[in-house]
């Protein structure tokens, strides 16, 4: 026993040490960053050490701080998926055009002539380089167009090579990928055959998706290119010097941009910080640069700039069967809802409430779609008489003689915010029409999955357009699209949708697509609820720094800082 | 003693491939898959389906799966697609398992010092102290621990960074939230203990031998109070490991407890799967050493198991 007691001391007494060992190694972390780097060891550690400094000390480097709430997916242009990837690679390549603010620039395309039918785009290639040195030919957006739609590839954001000519057949593996509407006709010349004149295709070159890619560096890295800094490289302002898994992006200034000149930033640091508390305290340490407040502390903020975060909530009806399927009682619900009251309660009013589904800063003909085609689809306070008026043509038609006998389970994700904003829905149509609502709670991938296979009757969901086009809210509820997930089909939509896909014209086209929001609104197909705003903050120091909804989240290519 | 050892061993490579089996059937059998809610076309769906053999039989993909763990291969990511889980494992456990033994360091000392400072002052000033420390440390949650520490000496005083994981001084706030919890239940278990050898016969036997208090304190109240601590311990390396998350997503230190929560999220089932097998493995190791060394130590424990 005494031996046993002896052994158990020397014990603890190894754990101490290691545990001190520990303590007493300051540069200990940065050796494991170092170490997770692989075989850039040594450029990590270095890294690690400017890191901690950048932008305070570092002999007035110049960099921009943010955070982002998770890592991304992965940085491969042509599957990128998600928001954060998106803005990091709006900075880190350049496609034939760039969009600003939804304003469509000249990108590596210096011009481009449009054929009268709309339907071929002639690109005219500036002298651009990659990071490398080596030139950004029309070959390689071949090459980066054929990978995006070819099946093998399996990108997931496949679906936005639509516009060009049989992208959706050779993504269904019905056609040779040779055959995609896209053609060099010299090193700096490149021609594009759409499939439907699509207004909004300017505006999707811009996004990573439509990026240059250079094969050697594809072939060579296979499933890792793009997986860090040296596995790509670069034809945008800035260039990825390093990915720390989980833990941050390192950008640099690149200095083969063609327009360097312009860039004054010497780089970037994305930090992932998961915690969105935990950015804004780091903003207010001045250890970032810019922060978006989390809903809940925006009284704190006055200041903040409020802009719309792009994405649309919305609660999705299964039309297929039971009361659902009759639109009396959809228009009910849409007129009983007192939206405003709604985004009152849930978000103390800071979200915008949505009586329309699409969102009304996406472009439209010259100016943006909601001011040329404003509409009020359903009162923002709602309308009592009419929803009782609504109601009761359902009950009669549904052979029901009380609300009451009517209960509907409404899914959402678990989390405390989405919990909040289900219950205050529940109360407010539970008491405007004296319905029962049952809410389920349900881990976010379980509640896409019933989604997905149609297992609801309510959801409350969320659409972020993919690009600023009505036509990315809309196409969701064509009969046949693969996202239409509420058995919803009506015949005259799908009719005015296809108009409007074979559609030259701006104007008509705007229109029709409007008659199509219209149509699927006095359908009560939906209940619109709300638009999502970001308060953001950014440091005084920093100068031409802009926002946008669609395709990035914030724009620094031309900013600056004061150091 | 070797047939001891073999027969541990033996049990553990057999706990570890029940834990495969079982977490490889229940990830399955989770409503949704890697791929929902992504907008994509069927088509597109069915390729990577193809791509990481999810459109094999359940069988074939276990034996797949089984065959290419024991070459140490945990396959790629369905979440992060450039990544392999063996990457994420790499470069995520350096921290956690840093963020962790930093915690025990840190808290097992402590804990004993003021175990047994209050069991020594027991009644006094310093006694009601370490107990008002010992009760805030059970009671308080860690994530709440963490955000107290963060705003007051990170935020309010400016004495340690906010956030990040890149120093020495980095590391000290989110240990002490991470530690005090096992902090406060070694100070507990210690003071208890203390207490309870002092009435024990050969104490009074020690005194009336004469020896001096501090050699009565050092070299038989504490060697015989620490043994119910040094069983806990244990358990409590387990907790304290795996228990990561919430501090790592206050302290945004880039660990593996993230991958832990966010893998099940997200169904991303070889990340899941990898995850579970490495803590899983790993615990199951920890186990099997605290066997042998009961085996080495105590030759009832290697006789019993015959």
């Amino acid at each position: 026993m005494k031996r046993a007691r002896k052994l158990m001391a020397l014990l603890l007494a190894g754990l101490m040490v290691v545990g001190c060992a520990a303590c007493s190694t300051p540069g200990q972390s940065e050796t494991t960053a170092a170490a997770t780097g692989g075989a850039s060891g040594e450029t990590s550690g270095e890294t690690a050490g400017s890191g901690e400094t950048a932008g305070e000390e570092s002999g007035g480097e110049k960099i921009f701080r943010y955070s982002v709430t998770a890592d991304v997916s992965t940085l491969d242009p042509q599957k990128m998926n998600d928001t954060n990837g998106g803005t990091l690679g709006y900075h880190m390549f350049e496609g034939l055009t760039r969009s600003i603010g939804g304003e469509v620039h000249p990108g590596i395309a210096e011009s481009w002539d449009v054929s009268d039918d709309g339907l071929v785009y002639t690109f005219h290639l500036r002298d651009a380089k990659w990071s490398d040195g080596e030139p950004v030919t029309a070959e390689q957006f071949a090459y980066a167009f054929r990978r995006l739609v070819d099946p093998a590839t399996a990108s997931t954001f496949a679906f936005i090579g639509k516009p060009l000519k049989n992208a959706e057949e050779i993504t269904a593996g019905e056609v040779a990928v040779e055959e995609l509407g896209v053609k060099v006709i010299d090193e700096k010349t490149l021609e594009c055959t759409l499939a439907f004149p699509a207004p909004y295709f300017l505006q999707v070159l811009s996004m990573s998706q439509f990026a240059p890619a250079r094969e050697d560096y594809v072939t060579q890295y296979g499933a890792e290119f793009a997986g860090d800094g040296e596995k790509n490289v670069y034809n945008g302002p800035f260039m990825l010097k390093e990915w720390r898994q989980n833990d941050r992006f390192i950008l640099e200034k690149n200095p083969n941009y063609w327009d360097a000149e312009n860039v004054h930033l010497d780089g970037a640091e994305v930090i992932v910080v998961a915690d969105t508390n935990t950015a804004l305290a780091m903003y207010e340490q001045g250890e970032l640069d810019y922060v978006v407040v989390p809903t809940d502390l925006m009284p704190n903020y006055p200041d903040a700039v409020a802009s719309p975060s792009g994405a649309c909530d919305f609660i999705r009806l299964n039309t297929g069967s039971g009361p659902l399927a009759n639109q009396n009682f959809r228009l009910a619900l849409n007129y009983g809802l007192n939206r405003n009251e709604f985004v009152l309660l849930s978000t103390n009013g800071y979200w915008e409430a949505a009586n329309r589904f699409v969102l009304p800063i996406v472009g439209g003909v010259s100016s943006t779609y909601g001011e040329e085609f404003p509409y009020t689809a359903f009162p923002m306070d709602g309308d009592q008489a009419k929803a009782q008026e609504y109601l009761q043509a359902a009950l009669q038609e549904l052979g029901l003689s009380d609300a009451s006998e009517i209960t509907m389970e409404m899914l959402t994700t678990d989390s405390e915010r989405t919990k909040k904003e289900a219950e205050v829905l529940q109360a407010l149509l539970q008491e405007a029409l004296g319905i029962n609502i049952n809410i389920t709670l349900l881990p976010f991938t379980e509640r896409v999955a019933r989604e997905e296979t149609g297992d609801f009757e309510m959801v409350v969901s969320g659409i972020l357009p993919d690009y600023p086009d009505p036509i990315s809210f809309l196409e969701s509820w064509e009969t046949d699209s693969p996202y239409n997930h509420m058995s919803y089909s009506n015949a005259e939509y799908d009719a005015l949708l296809e108009k409007a896909y074979a559609d030259g014209n701006a104007e008509t086209r705007f229109a029709t697509l409007f008659e199509a929001e219209q149509v699927l609104m006095e359908d009560g197909a939906i209940v619109p609820l709300q638009y999502r705003t970001d308060g953001r903050l950014l440091n005084p120091a920093m100068t031409d720094v802009s926002y946008y909804f669609c395709g990035y989240t914030v724009n620094f290519i031309h900013a600056d800082k004061s150091v | 003693m070797g047939k001891y050892i073999l027969k541990r061993v033996a049990v553990s490579v057999l706990t570890l491939f029940v834990l495969i089996t079982v977490v490889f059937a229940l990830v399955r059998l989770m409503p949704g898959d890697p791929f929902s809610g992504e907008k994509m076309t069927p088509e597109i769906r069915a390729n990577l389906e193809a791509y990481y053999g999810l459109d094999k039989p359940l069988l074939e993909q276990y034996i797949t799966y089984v065959k290419n763990l024991l070459r140490g291969d945990f396959g790629y990511s369905m979440k992060y697609l450039n990544r392999t889980v063996n990457d994420i494992i790499a470069s995520s456990f350096p921290y956690s398992i840093d963020l962790g033994m930093r915690a025990l360091a840190l808290s097992i000392s402590m804990g004993l010092v003021f175990g047994i400072l209050s069991a020594r002052y027991r009644g006094k000033k310093l006694d009601f102290i370490c107990i008002v420390i010992a009760i805030l440390g059970t009671s308080i949650p860690d994530f709440i621990m963490g955000a107290l520490l963060q705003y007051f000496f990170g935020i309010q005083w400016g004495l340690f960074p906010v956030a990040q994981y890149q120093g020495i001084q980095y590391t000290i706030l989110p240990s002490i939230a991470l530690g005090f919890y096992t902090l406060a239940m070694v100070s507990r278990l210690m003071r208890a203990s203390m207490l309870e050898v002092v009435t024990q016969d050969y104490i009074k036997t020690a005194k009336s031998d004469g020896i001096s208090n501090v050699r009565i304190v050092w070299k038989h109240q504490i060697r015989n109070a620490i043994m119910p601590v040094v069983t806990v311990l244990g358990p409590v390396v387990a907790t304290t490991l795996t228990g990561t998350f919430v501090i790592e997503s206050i302290f945004a230190i880039p660990g593996m407890g993230k991958f832990y929560v966010e893998s099940v999220q997200k169904l991303d089932y070889s990340l899941v799967l990898g995850m579970t097998v490495f803590y899983g493995g790993f615990l199951i190791l920890a186990n099997l050493i605290v066997d042998i060394l009961y085996g080495v130590i105590d030759p009832r424990i290697r006789l019993a198991g015959k």
